[in-house]
């Protein structure tokens, strides 16, 4: 059920009880649950905070907890799958869902008690409507036995008559019923078929601290890095991003003009909050300009900078906007202030000559205390790197808790790190995407490109995680659309395979949309793993919360992709 | 004494604050506080107006004395006398730096206010230090010390006190009669 008014149907039913909050390992996740545990603090609600990982951790928690807990709230997992097949509750459970999975399952949707969904109606959802789907069983079954019975105990002559107007009738009535099946696989197939993502859950929590005029910069900063984690991961499209952003603005703008004026300026260490028209460089200001440009997925594919060729080019680029070598390749704060003071309209200026037109992008950047700033997109990428970091004693669940330190004003020295782990990541993905071009490591395998990232590759470790494999699968797929001269091959997905655990010997499978400039991010790899599994019946794990991300066997990995190929052509 | 002491004694000072909910008058050991109501300002200890602004239900108003004219003033005439003025609030340093930390947006000019507050503080201890040099050093059997804050005598407390009693042990150890020494070991 959708709840409409979040605060009556959600928080004040929520605010008398304790509450099992189950968050899911996403950015997005972690910042709607900053927000949800600083109101829970407001109000002293008491809670437990759960990470999980996928849909087993989910059960097992659900299992843990069922005794003590009777309100559930789930943050970006558990809305595409019929959660109350799957958890089996008891009937006083309330689950409340605030998730960015679509579609949304319709059971979840048509279900009144025990499941609300705290999703805006007006995000373009698309549900079949009750009537298409959904049909009393009881009359079909009731009817026919009770014919039957009629039938036995009338004279024979009557009963004949009687009998085959009854056969016609329950004839007509099996075709309308193997109809209407029919058209409901056909609804449901149709409006199961695609995955995409929705408004952002750290958004729909601050509307939630927004109507409860609870809202602070912090909070709002947290929606900000919730909505930038969905754009850096390409989640939604471009249209989405920047209705969200022109949302969030009004915020901002609200917040700004709240406390200052002439006379009476904040204190440095407030937390200010801008709007930015800023370059799509990944953490430039934390890194060396040159860095930076290698490292970005939009530059590094647009200059093709795996070659010699684009090398030369960026060596023109930065001669062309007259920066010189030794100050772009050292550390961003240290650049002269003649050179960083035009420095955004300058590359925007030399970029438009090289073919790059949105060098720049809206988002948002916070300033506090004299020496902290940092974009949204900085955040991010190490809140990412924390939450996958593949260091030997790290738990899942310490990794959550560092990333979810790392959000608040007070943690300083953990996002450095984590934008020191981001680097990193950002470099061995860069690596990884050279070797692979300059080697062929894709292959384009009919209805679409594949490619395995094998054992001895550096760095793949760092590849076993799905957000770090989501990232380099994107970045692939825009590198290989840029180098190949097969008009055919830019059009297909990607799925990208690598190991995820060698003692098990099991990859990780992920499977992404075609690049195109329009691209609506839905993507259908989902059902056709799903199908491709059940074929062959290879062993696989369908466990995680996107369903387009599988775990799979080594050794079944030829025959399933076959059945993959089968399938989609 | 410890500084965290002190700051606990400070938090009984009353302050305005503005909230937003409302609430019935309540009895505590303290006294009586309330009732409340949104929008209209009441008095409350600075225990509960920290609690309540960072449960976000309330707005501060600075103390009167928290305001960068006064301050100025009140520097001006510290560093002119040789003895202690009168403070705004006996627990002013306290109270400056609670506030600030907690509420720093619902205060005005907030950085001016803490280093006036930090320049006042200092010219005092200084003053404190001279003070107490030429007490020990020209042996003076009294001092007076009008308008020092609890904070200030805490800092100089100890070392004070420790010095003076082994300045007596040094002295009477310097006077002729065993029955001193075996006193003093």
């Amino acid at each position: 059920m959708f709840i409409t008014d979040i605060r009556k149907e959600f928080y004040d039913v929520v605010v008398n009880q304790r509450v099992a909050l189950l968050v899911s390992s996403e950015i997005d996740a972690l910042c709607a649950c900053k927000i949800l545990q600083a109101l829970f603090h407001c109000d002293q609600v008491q809670y437990t905070l759960v990470p999980v990982t996928g849909w087993q951790d989910l059960g097992t928690a659900f299992l843990e907890h069922k005794e003590q807990f009777r309100c559930f709230v789930l943050i970006n997992c558990g809305a595409n799958v019929d959660l109350l097949e799957t958890l089996q509750p008891e009937e006083d459970s309330i689950f409340f869902i605030c998730d960015t999975h679509r579609p949304v399952d319709v059971v979840n949707v048509y279900n009144d008690t025990q499941v609300k969904l705290m999703i805006k109606q007006d995000d373009d959802l698309g549900v079949p409507s009750y009537d298409d789907i959904f049909r009393d069983e009881e009359e079909e079954g009731g009817n026919d036995s009770g014919n039957e019975s009629d039938g036995g105990s009338e004279p024979s002559g009557k009963r004949r008559r009687y009998d085959e107007g009854e056969v016609e009738r329950r004839i007509e009535r099996q075709r309308a019923t193997r109809e209407w099946e029919a058209r409901r696989r056909e609804i449901l197939f149709d409006y199961e078929q695609y995955e995409y993502h929705g408004t952002s859950a750290a958004m729909v929590i601050f509307e939630l601290a927004w109507v409860l005029t609870k809202d602070t910069k912090d909070m709002l900063w947290w929606a900000i890095i919730g909505l930038t984690d969905q754009l850096v991961h390409d989640k939604i499209t471009h249209m989405k991003y920047v209705t969200d952003i022109a949302t969030l603005q009004r915020h901002v703008s609200r917040h700004n003009h709240r406390n200052e004026d002439e006379d009476n300026s904040l204190s440095i260490d407030c937390m200010r909050i801008s709007f930015e028209y800023d370059l799509r460089l990944a953490l430039y200001q934390h890194w060396s300009l040159f860095e930076s440009i290698c490292n970005s997925s939009y530059t590094s594919c647009n200059f093709k900078l795996w070659s010699m060729h684009g090398q030369k080019k960026l060596q023109e680029f930065l001669a062309d906007m007259g920066l010189p070598l030794k100050q772009v390749k050292q550390k961003f704060n240290s650049m002269d202030m003649s050179v960083k003071e035009n420095l955004r309209e300058v590359i925007e200026e030399s970029s438009n000559k090289y073919g790059m037109k949105d060098i720049r992008i809206q988002t948002f950047g916070v300033h506090f205390g004299f020496k902290n700033h940092f974009l949204a997109s900085d955040v991010v990428h190490a809140t990412a790197a924390l939450l996958e970091s593949t260091e030997k004693d790290d738990s899942p669940g310490d990794n959550f808790i560092k990333a979810l330190d790392c959000l608040s004003r007070s943690n300083l020295e953990r996002l450095h790190g984590g934008i020191d782990l981001a680097k990193k990541k950002l470099m061995a993905i860069q690596q990884t995407v050279a070797s692979c071009i300059c080697t062929n490591l894709i292959l384009s395998q009919g209805p679409f490109l594949y490619c395995y990232l094998l054992e001895g590759t550096p760095d793949v470790k760092l590849f076993s995680k799905p957000m770090a494999l989501t990232l380099l699968c994107k970045y692939l797929l825009k590198a290989f659309v840029r180098s190949t001269r097969n008009k055919r091959c830019k059009l297909l997905p990607l799925i990208i395979a690598a190991p995820m655990d060698v003692e098990k010997r099991t990859v990780i499978v992920l499977g992404i949309p075609p690049e195109s400039e329009t691209s609506d991010k839905k993507n259908f790899f989902g059902r056709a793993f799903e199908k491709a599994a059940e074929s062959t019946s290879s062993r696989t794990l369908h466990d995680h919360f996107d369903t387009s991300i599988i775990e799979l066997k080594m050794e079944d990995r030829t025959k399933f992709l076959d059945a993959l190929i089968t399938l989609l052509s | 004494m410890d500084p965290s002491e002190v700051e606990f004694l400070a938090e009984k000072e009353v302050v305005k604050i503005i909230p937003n909910f409302s609430l019935d008058k309540i009895y505590l050991i303290g006294g009586d506080l309330g009732p409340f109501n949104p929008g209209l300002p009441v008095d409350v200890p600075v225990w509960l107006a920290l609690n309540l602004k960072q449960r976000q239900k309330c707005r501060i108003v600075p103390p009167e004395w928290m305001d960068v004219e006064k301050l100025e003033e009140i520097r001006e005439l510290e560093r002119k006398e040789d003895t202690f003025t009168p403070v705004p609030s006996p627990y002013y340093m306290e109270l400056t730096k609670l506030l600030l930390n907690h509420a720093s947006d619902n205060i005005p000019k907030a950085d001016e206010i803490r280093t006036l507050v930090k320049d006042i503080w200092d010219t005092r201890i200084a003053k404190l230090r001279l003070s107490a040099d030429s007490f020990i050093s020209q042996q003076e059997a009294h001092a007076k010390l009008d308008n020092l804050t609890l904070m200030e005598i805490n800092t100089t407390r100890s070392f004070l006190l420790d010095t003076l009693n082994c300045m007596y042990k040094l002295r009477s150890n310097l006077q002729p009669g065993s029955k001193y020494i075996s006193d003093v070991v």
